[in-house]
């Protein structure tokens, strides 16, 4: 029998564009495997996508915090990508995310599910990096 | 396996004194399989000639569609075969979300843009969207599997005692990404084209005209070729000729594609430019027949 490891068309194109934007953004598979982050988000956490390669849904929150505005970790369930893959709907948040070298930056989350006829293949997240008083910072974002 | 080609031109027929070696028929392959079963590939404009070809007691006939684009279904209508009560045609085409294949279909078999109703067809017609898994047809298994193209479109790999063919004839592999650079897993239709013993492969436009065409949904030769190499495709036929190119072009174009292929370390031989009418038999050999 045939043996498919390939990636769905789906994702091909959404990875294809997520390449050439300069908005961190980040895209999950159905089973919440992160499977790639773009430059944009590379640099935001301080680490390329390359560095970390793929994680199950479990790691790949810790690896950039996140918190609330209390301070607080944000529990796994509550991240807009988990609740896009999970199910099946857009979802927005705004957190605090941590990187490499343990700088913070707060963020707005804007996580969509990516649904086909066949249905869901998973999700992708853009962060839009916000200011000290939480308004979005003008331009891309790339480098906040 | 025999593999013949009723038509390689992509977007549009061609016709014309410019164009008869290669030929001017849109998309349509003939697949017959080792029980003497048959497959159509597409039916373009090629698929009319393919129907006057066939016997007339050709009873049942598998129709793979990779996508629903005109220069793809344009000769559904002319398919003589399609207008005798004892034939019973199996389409088979992509999901979508919008409407089913055969409503899809229907819009073209229609007024005002023909002068038939898919139900005024005297032959059994049935309609059936590809599954993602594998199924057989025949003694062949075939699968389809989304590629990169506009709209929702799929390649084909059939594998019929050892030998595969695989037919992506709309396919932009490169598009936003380098072909050479990607992981196998990432590559658009790689799956579908591993290993297989005849891939029949976009080609439409030449790498200078490439920068024009960006998001068409097509390849250069160079993405065709880089492709072909990194599936490992015994033998290669770039396909889906653009309308305006001539013999002439595709001569250079054939040549030029050689050329490259010998750079990567492969036999001239077994990468080419596809002429309408060309035979193939599976295991690759040379061309069982050129009209």
């Amino acid at each position: 029998m045939f043996e498919v490891t390939q990636k769905p068309i789906e994702l091909i194109l959404a990875r294809n564009l997520m390449s050439s934007l300069s908005t961190p953004a980040f895209l999950v598979d159905q089973g919440g495997m992160l499977i790639f982050y773009n430059e944009a988000a590379g640099t935001l956490l301080g680490k390329r996508f390359e560095e970390i390669g793929t994680v199950g849904p479990a790691e790949w929150g810790s690896i950039f915090g996140p918190f609330d505005e209390s301070g607080n970790p944000v529990p796994y369930d509550e991240l807009p990508l988990v609740i896009s893959v999970r199910k099946g709907r857009p979802a927005h948040s705004v957190m605090t995310i941590r990187s490499a070298d343990g700088a913070t930056h707060r963020i707005e989350a804007s996580a969509f599910p990516i649904l086909t006829a066949h249905g869901s293949r998973g999700a992708i997240a853009v962060f839009w990096p916000v200011d000290g008083n939480g308004v979005p910072v003008e331009g891309n974002g790339a480098g906040a | 396996m025999r593999v013949k080609l009723w038509g390689t031109r992509g977007s549009v027929p061609s016709p014309g004194p410019e164009t008869i070696r290669y030929g001017g028929n849109t998309s349509c392959v003939q697949v017959t399989l080792s029980d003497g079963s048959m497959l159509a590939l597409d039916a373009g404009t090629g698929i009319r000639s393919l129907g006057l070809a066939l016997q007339q007691e050709a009873t049942r006939l598998h129709i793979l569609l990779t996508h629903l684009h005109l220069d793809h279904i344009q000769g559904l209508v002319f398919f003589a075969p399609a207008f005798r009560p004892q034939t019973e045609i199996v389409i088979w085409g992509p999901a979508s979300p919008e409407a089913s294949l055969r409503d899809r279909i229907a819009r073209y078999i229609s007024a005002p843009l023909s002068p038939v109703e898919v139900r005024e067809l005297p032959c059994d017609v049935s309609f059936r969207h590809c599954p993602e898994s594998e199924w057989e047809i025949g003694p062949a298994r075939i699968r389809a599997a989304s590629v990169t193209h506009r709209g929702p479109t799929l390649g084909y790999r059939v594998t019929d005692s050892g030998n595969s063919l695989t037919y992506i004839p709309d396919h932009e592999p490169g598009l936003g990404t380098e072909i050479d650079e990607l992981d196998e897993d990432w590559i658009s239709g790689f799956e579908l084209a591993r290993d297989t013993s005849l891939l029949i492969h976009d080609g439409q436009y030449a790498d200078q005209e490439y920068p024009d065409h960006v998001g068409w949904g097509h390849s250069a030769i160079s993405h065709s070729i880089a492709f072909a190499n990194r599936v490992g495709a015994e033998r290669t036929l770039l396909f889906h000729h653009d309308p305006l190119h001539s013999d002439d072009f595709l001569d250079a174009l054939d040549r030029e594609a050689r050329d490259r292929w010998v750079a990567l370390g492969h036999d001239p031989n077994t990468i080419e430019v596809a002429a309408e009418r060309s035979e193939y038999d599976l295991p690759v050999g040379a061309p069982a027949a050129t009209a």
